[in-house]
């Protein structure tokens, strides 16, 4: 078996590659069809033909396409990330702490809203059309349903401006302690734990739901097995793929979908940056921050994929 | 397969009560249904029109849910707004579903080349942030409800894809579509009689959750220039724009949030309540 | 202030203001002021004023925090690329100009110790002696030379090239005199040399990361699109210097997390703030406004040399169209000034106080529009969050020509790329400008015949000459005749609409004073960090 596992993540690592390779290309071509360029925007209002092709030839935005995108890779390859069109700063140093920055609120997410999760998930399942499952459903259809701009501001309102508990923004480069560390985090983790959560709550209990149906959970309730352990034991194994995939899904819009949270509170994540970078046409920029993304979701549904064949020995 | 005994689930115990509560659930997505077709003529004020000098007004006799940021009717533009909600929401996450579950079963089944193939291409696609997709189809093919309708689909047919393969990729190993196999059966009768009716379940509470992430969405991108135009809105559009009255709890914020909570809440409860045997149809 | 007493001057303000300090109780100067003659409610706005002046004397420390509004990757400490308000503020922080604009919109000497000329084509540009970069460098004429210089230069990139274009012959006559050359007269060169590009950096700099300028703050950090900091600078030329210790600025591009920033406390300054927010802050203490009409502006143009805008009738009709007062009222609040179709702004020296604009007449509209033959047609509007209020805007103009069976399609287009994809380009869009010192600078950019931003395709040959006589006379009077015929001439020919000058709002602590209006735009012309401080 360990030797069918190596062999799976080998194989999952190549097609990531390829994987890869191909977003990187979609996304390049995406942007090279977007109006406008890097000089248009910089230029803005001042764009005269004259300036656009004196920054254009500053910039070497003249060379082909093509070339552009192959020298990138090349780049890449030798590990230097190029330099930002819009400002000239190496693209590793912007990055950097931007990512650093994402990784800690996403980690921190991820470690609340996922246990949170899982356990709502399962036990509304276990006790299925009781009012603590209709509680449970009720109110996380509820929560998602309030767009999440909308629970920030409130947050925002209720803790910062008239409790004056926390911070409005979360300056996360002056935290000396533990205690600033909450106060900063409180916040955009919590708002971003009931978006991410709710989508897993959901997805868990209906795959619970659906395994319990199933005749060998019959034949082990038959047997004399409590509601607990028909869950845990019996029914939770097989539904461990699809929560697992779900899991994955939801945790990979931590790593870019989380532009409204870094919006509002004002945190320097990767999401922020990416639509900047959008918005000024910087291409390399845009490719690493797209590369980035790519990554960290194909990781994610790498590792479910896994679980999933792991827990299902059929699969195997 | 003989029914067991035990199949008196729990659920059972509330039959009654569960299809009330679906029943009202349906109740209320139908009577967003009529408003969504007969809005314009039910309306008291015109959509664009400027009735208030001031602005967040509050409930008054003419005005029955305020005015917005603007000076303009609440009442009017949510009910406006349910054909855009409704109407385009409704399309995308069907379509998204449809095609997501269909190609995620067929994967499963097929398996080989077809499966890692499509997996990756719908990896791909699913890595492109939305916004940089939503400029994209503006500037190709300029802004219109059918782009808006078609971009919303092809963003979230991956998750549905992704979803569905997994669910089907473990029903497949189940003994009953071997069998199947072994007898002969074909792609097309394995998806639709074998794996389809076992994963229903779970791909309809998908539905129901890719429903409300629709709605959101499609207020994202309104404000790219993608889709609903001046004077109307969606009611996410009408949070999005008024949301500079939540603090003082202003109606014209509240009332679309509570439209949207409405229909998205009523929507997954009526999935959850649907008659057993259209839900579940692995029993008998 | 609204009350004015007649006969009583600043003089009269000191010597209550000094009878404050020395002790004096409010009842005892009432008194005083009473059986001199004042009236209670002046007296009452006298003793006001003179309390806070004396209250408000300037206390130095504190780490002050500001928040813009946009701010990206893009953020540039070059001044020649600066393009958005957080790239003036840190400008305006660390580098210094030749002259800035005063609150009276007249040009007052900074770096420069006199700017003069004879005949307004040459001029002679003395330097203040004694003046030192942050790192130690002093200020001499190749500074200034390389500086405007670089403008010329393609590969700068220069926002204010086009401006810049009219320096033709650069000479450093001493250590501390500059000779420049124009291309032409140009009487304005002076206020053109405040604007925000026009910043002194040192010579043969080639890498702006560092800040390295005369001005009142050194740069200690700068992340583009996350924040800078600047701390005091010890040498500062102006004797005093700056009041706070450090400056953090950054930008909080949603608005209401920029104004809950401020009411909870995270910020001093939160820039730019919507009209309809002024409300979050009625009955609320600790917070002020500091309101600015700068001459920022929000046109609707229509090309005239396209379809519909070809046609007079249309032009005139959607002229009559517009109900100035309902977009002041509504999309803005209040907080506008109605405007006469023209750039030249009531914050400008130049403005033409008599031109009145066009009423709001829909009867009138209907009937320009039946003549053009377009009362039956769409019309499609391009609109978007790009520029200010161009959205609310579109939208009361749209309800409006509803009511006399005029269909205007509003479509509104993503701000991203609106300035490179429709602006100048579709028939029928808005447009926004930014505010100029000068109505010589906003005619040429935006109305001569081959103006590059000419939004309606203005044209006029009249126009053009008028233009190049007011630039080239130092006579103050004759300027004036020529600038008034003028905005006449753009406001009844061209196809832009203007319905309105926009205000800016800025909502500051009360802890924070020194703030003031100022012509070139909002957070005192982007220049506070300097003037203000903060009390305990």
């Amino acid at each position: 078996m360990k030797k069918q596992i190596s062999s799976l993540v080998m194989r999952r690592l190549l097609i990531a590659l390829i994987t890869l390779v191909i977003v990187s290309f979609a996304v390049f071509f995406a942007t090279a069809l977007l109006p406008g360029d890097t000089a248009t925007i910089l230029l803005g209002q001042s764009a005269t033909p004259e300036a656009i092709e004196g920054l254009r030839n500053a910039m070497h935005l003249n060379d082909p396409a093509i070339i552009r995108f192959l020298k990138w890779i090349a780049g890449i390859l030798q590990g230097d990330f190029g330099t930002s069109y819009a400002n000239n700063v190496p693209i590793a140093t912007l990055i950097h702490g931007r990512f650093a920055n994402t990784m800690k609120l996403a980690g921190l997410t991820a470690a609340i809203s996922v246990p949170l999760a899982l356990t709502l998930g399962i036990t509304a399942a276990m006790w299925r059309g009781t009012l603590y499952d209709r509680l449970v459903t009720v109110g996380t259809i509820g929560i998602i349903s309030v767009p999440e701009f909308m629970i920030a501001t409130l947050a925002v309102l209720l803790f910062a401006v008239y409790l004056r508990w926390l911070p409005a923004l979360s300056f996360t480069n002056e935290i000396k302690s533990f205690h600033d560390l909450l106060r900063a985090y409180a916040m955009p983790v919590v708002t971003l734990t009931f978006g991410v959560s709710a989508q897993m709550i959901r997805m868990t209990r209906a795959a619970v739901v659906e395994t319990l149906n199933t005749p060998y959970v019959e034949m082990a309730l038959l047997k004399g097995a409590s509601r607990p352990r028909l869950v845990l034991k019996h029914a939770l194994p097989n539904a461990l793929g699809p929560i697992v995939n779900s899991v994955a899904l939801s945790l990979s819009y931590l790593l870019g979908g989380v532009i409204i949270v870094e919006t509002i509170f004002n945190y320097p994540g990767i999401a922020k940056l990416m639509v900047d970078a959008v918005s000024t046409r910087d291409l390399p920029l845009i490719q690493t921050c797209a590369m980035i993304f790519c990554l960290g979701y194909l990781a994610l549904i790498t590792a479910a994929d896994i679980i999933a064949v792991l827990s299902n020995p059929r699969l195997r | 397969m003989t029914k067991p005994a035990s199949s008196d689930r729990p659920g059972i115990r509330f039959g009654y009560r569960a299809n009330l509560v679906g029943l009202s659930a349906l109740c209320i997505i139908l009577l967003w249904v009529v408003v969504a077709l007969f809005a314009p003529r039910i309306i008291p004020h015109s959509v664009g029109e400027i009735v208030d000098a001031d602005f967040f007004g509050p409930m008054s006799r003419d005005l029955w849910l305020g005015s917005d940021y603007l000076g303009r009717d609440t009442f009017s533009r949510i009910l406006m707004g349910a054909r855009y909600t409704l109407g385009i929401s409704l399309a995308a996450v069907c379509i998204a579903c449809f095609s997501g579950v269909a190609l995620g079963m067929t994967a499963a089944v097929a398996g080989g080349w077809y499966d890692t193939v499509l997996s990756r291409l719908l990896d791909a696609l699913n890595s492109i942030p939305s916004k940089l997709f939503g400029l994209v189809v503006v500037a190709a093919v300029g802004s219109s409800i059918p782009a808006l309708i078609a971009t919303l689909s092809v963003i979230y047919t991956p998750g549905a894809y992704r979803f569905a393969r997994a669910l089907a990729v473990n029903v497949n190993t189940m003994d009953f579509v071997l069998v199947a196999r072994i007898r002969g059966e074909g792609l097309p009768y394995l998806i639709g009689s074998e794996i389809l009716p076992n994963i229903l379940g779970p791909v309809l509470a998908d539905f129901g959750l890719r429903f409300v992430f629709v709605v959101l969405l499609l207020s994202g991108l309104s404000f790219l220039g993608l889709g609903v135009q001046p004077p109307y809105a969606d009611w996410g559009a009408l949070v999005r724009e008024n949301i500079g009255g939540l603090p003082y709890g202003a109606p014209a914020v509240i009332f679309p949030s509570l439209a949207i909570a409405s229909l998205t809440i009523s929507v997954n409860l009526l999935i959850d309540n649907l008659p057993s045997r259209v839900r579940d149809r692995s029993v008998e | 202030m609204s009350h004015t007493t007649t006969n009583w001057s600043s003089s009269d303000d000191k010597m209550i203001e000094s009878a404050i300090r020395s002790g004096a109780s409010r009842r005892d100067l009432l008194k005083l002021m009473l059986a001199n003659g004042v009236a209670m409610a002046a007296a009452g706005v006298v003793l006001g004023r003179a309390s806070h002046a004396v209250a408000a004397t300037p206390v130095k420390g504190g780490a002050l925090k500001a928040a813009g509004w946009s701010s990206s990757t893009a953020d540039t400490l070059d001044p020649a690329k600066a393009s958005l308000s957080t790239d003036y503020v840190r400008c305006c922080s660390f580098y210094s100009r030749l002259t800035f604009l005063d609150q009276a919109g007249v040009p007052q000497m900074e770096l420069a110790e006199s700017i003069e000329s004879s005949d307004a084509q040459t001029w002679t540009i003395k330097l203040k002696k004694g003046v030192t970069f942050h790192n130690g460098k002093d200020l001499t004429a190749d500074d200034v030379i390389f500086s405007l210089k670089r403008h010329l230069d393609k590969a700068t990139g220069s926002k204010v090239a086009v401006i810049a274009a009219q320096m033709t012959g650069f000479k450093a006559v001493d250590k501390n005199t500059v000779e420049l050359a124009l291309a032409s007269p140009n009487a304005d060169l002076p206020t053109i040399l405040s604007m925000h590009h026009f910043m002194i950096v040192a010579d043969d700099t080639t890498d702006f990361s560092s800040g390295n300028g005369t001005g009142a703050f050194k740069c200690k950090q700068f992340e583009p699109g996350v924040r800078s900091i600047g701390v005091r600078n010890p040498n500062y030329f102006k004797a005093g210097g700056a009041y706070v210790d450090s400056f953090e600025f950054f930008a909080i591009p949603d608005e209401n997390a920029r104004i809950n920033a401020l009411l909870s406390g995270d910020i001093h300054l939160a820039a730019a703030i919507n009209p309809r927010s002024v409300r979050l802050f009625d009955g609320v203490s600790g917070f002020a406004l500091s309101t600015t009409t700068s001459g920022n502006y929000t046109d609707l143009n229509i090309r005239m040399d396209l379809a519909p805008g070809d046609k007079r009738d249309f032009v005139e009709g959607m002229k009559y169209l517009i109900n100035r007062e309902q977009i002041v009222k509504s999309a803005l609040r209040g907080f506008g000034v109605v405007a006469n179709d023209q750039p030249v702004s009531p914050a400008n020296f130049f403005h033409n106080t008599t031109l009145k604009p066009k009423a709001f007449d829909p009867e009138k509209a209907k009937f320009h529009f039946q003549k053009a033959g377009v009362l039956s047609q769409p019309i499609e509007v391009i609109t978007s969050d790009a520029a200010n209020s161009a959205i609310d805007m579109a939208v009361i103009i749209q309800a409006t020509a509803a009511q006399i069976g005029m269909k205007l399609d509003v479509k509104r287009v993503p701000s991203d790329g609106y300035w490179s994809n429709y602006w100048l380009k579709a028939p029928v869009h808005f447009g926004n400008i930014n505010p100029r010192p000068t109505p010589d600078i906003l005619f040429s950019l935006l109305y001569k015949s081959d103006a590059p931003w000419n939004e309606s395709r203005f044209n006029s040959e009249k126009f053009d000459k008028m233009l190049v006589e007011a630039r080239g006379s130092l006579d103050q009077s004759k300027r004036r005749e020529i600038y008034d015929a003028m905005q006449v001439m753009v406001s009844e020919e061209a196809g832009t609409i203007v319905p309105a000058y926009i205000s800016n709002v800025d909502a500051t602590t009360t802890k924070l004073n020194g703030l003031e209006p100022n012509p070139l735009g909002g957070m005192m012309g982007y220049a506070f960090a300097e003037h203000v401080w903060l009390s305990a």
